[in-house]
């Protein structure tokens, strides 16, 4: 089988979406025959048509607050955020909105926002961010960031296939660098389950995204060194895996929460807070927090390495657990 | 009393000389059923409305309560021009159209109320709930984001190509936010078939539409900005606003894209019962109160068409029996439940929970 990118599976999860059911239609910005900044939807409008692949204005409020009326009418719709940092000025459809609705009153909203996050391409401030952590705790929210192709694709079926609001954090560093077979169309990711990509014994990782690659291959050098970490991929960020966290820890008695995302925000706040609570007898060491500091991402190249996590820096950080 | 008082760079028509109530405009083409049921439905939201505030003042409905005193023949007009398949998403001065729709006293005391049966099962209180089985949608209280919700539900219809519209309101206030700009503009490049209804209501708060916006004519600026026609009306006119709505709603149905009409009235309460809108210069709420009440002006008209004064008092009578009828079945309902209040957070619960 030939081999696809995790932006690929991406596309390819859209196409199979959109090819088994005609609810399923996108809204964003260029998103038509120039196929995206990224080029996540090309080729898209040419099969399914413009009146499927519908370019909006520059109004992500509009757009996302459209998305939830269509879907209220039943309608399966996508939205296409060019970047994860424009999901700010769709804030209000998204909490006020998209989150309560079905609480209040039984209408579903089965949108999914795709957000591409993440630094690494030099998009500085405004082109890097990884603002998952303003929407993790929301009650009526679902949060999924893929770290591996299959999820990119099985992740994004699974949220086409639901019935609540989703905000997939699709990572743009990962976008041509991973690859792997192409899933097929009956290939789901459960939200809300997480999963461990690597036994170990010694210590855990927990994290997210682009954590995922990154954790393997800071690994790689750390397990041939006699000691073996086991890392664990939320996938889905809220309402997360509370069981899968606690059952590693309980194997492996230290725990180090890794994510992109500024130290303050992200998914980790909710993860130390379930390991502060829950895990506190099962720990040798105090819970690690490996994440950049609380500032924007900053661009230019010796800042942004400086700024995020890397394999050295990694894995200093898991020598200091190992060792404590 | 024939001198107009001023009121700040407002529209409206202008007023018939003599000091009594204006009759509505004369609208032979409007079967006279229609026009009875504007006045039940706008005495629905009055008498409702009366009795809520009472409630409030006794301590009995939780939270705040807000009226739409005043604005009663807008929503009625706005309701009664929509089919059953449409759908709308009434706010806070617009009870008159949930009783167009089909909800009934009992499940709007049911939500002041804070009842385990109301619409939102005490989730959310006053204005704030929708029916879903009747095509309502629950107000949001960010205003001007159901503008673009409603754009969306529209262009779902159009996709299918279903003959409905989608239809939505605002005031003077939520024209100053970005949503409704986003909204209107998403509407006219989409080409989909929403109405708009702003309520020109001259006060967003206690903030005058004079010191809102520079061009307070909002129909000529929806219309030249946005290119959307937009009809601006008398909104304590039931009649003028049932014409001017339905037109809307039509055009809109027959694929000639977004529709909006601007109804001018005065919010005749605070913008919650804890304000007293001092701020209105009283010689404008008295001249509205004694000349352009939208109850009394459509009941004039009646009148002057020849329904005689016992039927227009039974149909009084019958909506005031309506209203004790239905709180008194709404105080029958259980208090919410605290059992329940993790229930629905999700419709697909996720797999792990």
């Amino acid at each position: 089988m030939s081999e696809i990118t995790y932006l690929e599976a991406i596309r390819a999860a859209l196409e199979d979406a959109m090819h088994e059911d005609e609810r399923v239609f996108m809204l964003g910005e260029d998103i038509g025959h120039f196929g995206g900044p990224f080029g996540a939807t090309k080729g898209l409008a040419e099969t399914f048509g413009t009146d499927r692949i519908i370019d909006t204005p520059i109004s992500e409020e509009g757009f996302v607050g459209a998305a939830l009326g269509a879907a209220w009418m039943g309608e399966r719709p996508i939205v296409e955020l060019q970047f994860a940092d424009f999901i700010s000025c769709a804030f209000d459809p998204i909490v006020s909105v998209g989150a309560k609705t079905h609480w209040r009153s039984g209408i579903r909203f089965p949108v999914v926002i795709r957000a591409p996050f993440g630094g690494g391409i030099r998009g500085g401030p405004f082109h890097a961010s990884c603002p998952e952590g303003w929407f993790v705790g929301v009650a009526g929210l679902k949060v999924v960031a893929p770290g591996t192709v299959e999820d990119a694709y099985g992740l994004l079926r699974s949220s086409i296939d639901d019935d609540d609001p989703v905000i997939y954090f699709e990572h743009k560093g990962l976008y041509r660098r991973l690859k792997g077979s192409r899933p097929t169309p009956a290939t789901r990711t459960p939200i809300g389950k997480a999963r461990v990509v690597q036994a170990g014994s010694d210590a855990t990782i927990v994290t997210y995204g682009a954590g995922v690659d990154l954790a393997r291959t800071a690994t790689a050098a750390t397990n041939g060194n006699g000691s073996s970490v086991e890392v664990v991929d939320l996938r889905t960020l809220w309402p997360f895996d509370e069981e899968a966290v606690l059952s590693s820890i309980d194997k492996t008695s230290r725990v180090l929460v890794l994510q992109e995302a500024a130290r303050s925000t992200g998914a980790a706040g909710v993860v130390m807070s379930l390991i502060s609570q829950h895990a506190f007898e099962l720990l040798d060491a105090p819970a690690k927090l490996h994440a950049p500091v609380d500032t924007p991402v900053p661009f230019a190249p010796e800042l942004e390495d400086a700024y995020l996590p890397s394999v050295d820096s990694l894995t200093a950080a898991l020598d200091d657990l190992l060792s404590y | 009393m024939s001198t107009e008082p001023a009121s700040e760079t407002q529209w409206r028509e202008p007023d018939p000389p003599g000091s009594g109530v204006i009759p509505c405009v004369e609208a032979p083409a409007i079967p006279r059923e229609t026009q009875l049921e504007l006045l039940q439905l706008g005495l629905l939201q009055r008498l409702t409305e009366d009795r809520a505030m009472l409630l409030y003042r006794q301590g009995r409905i939780p939270g705040s309560y807000y009226t739409g005193r005043g604005q009663e023949a807008v929503g009625a007009a706005a309701g009664l021009c929509l089919g059953p398949d449409d759908v709308v998403a009434p706010l806070n001065r617009e009870l008159s159209c949930h009783f167009a729709r089909g909800v009934t006293v009992a499940d709007v005391f049911r939500n002041f109320l804070a009842r385990a049966t109301g619409p939102t099962r005490g989730r959310d209180g006053n204005m704030h709930f929708g029916m879903p089985a009747r095509g309502v949608f629950p107000l949001v209280s960010m205003l001007g984001v159901l503008c673009p919700v409603s754009v969306g539900a529209a262009l779902a219809f159009k996709r299918r190509g279903e003959p409905r519209v989608a239809l939505t309101f605002w005031g003077d206030g939520a024209m100053c936010t970005g949503d409704v700009h986003e909204g209107m503009n998403l509407a006219g490049v989409l080409d989909v078939p929403a109405v708009f209804v702003i309520q020109n209501n001259q006060y967003a708060y206690s903030t005058p539409t004079g010191r809102e916006m520079v061009n307070t004519n909002i129909a000529e600026r929806i219309e030249g900005g946005w290119s959307i026609p937009c009809q601006r009306v008398d909104g304590t006119d039931a009649i003028a606003a049932y014409a001017a709505i339905g037109e809307a709603v039509r055009r809109a149905r027959d694929g000639d894209g977004p529709h909006a009409v601007e109804a001018f009235s005065l919010r005749m309460h605070g913008h919650a019962a804890h304000d007293d809108a001092s701020y209105v210069p009283s010689e404008l709420l008295d001249h509205f109160a004694n000349r352009r009440d939208p109850i009394k002006r459509l009941r004039k008209r009646l009148e002057l068409d020849g329904v005689p004064q016992s039927e227009l008092d039974e149909l009084h009578a019958r909506v005031s029996d309506e209203v004790a009828e239905g709180l008194a079945e709404a105080e029958r309902a259980p208090p919410a439940d605290p059992d329940t209040i993790q229930d629905g957070v999700y419709a697909m619960p996720p797999s792990h929970a």
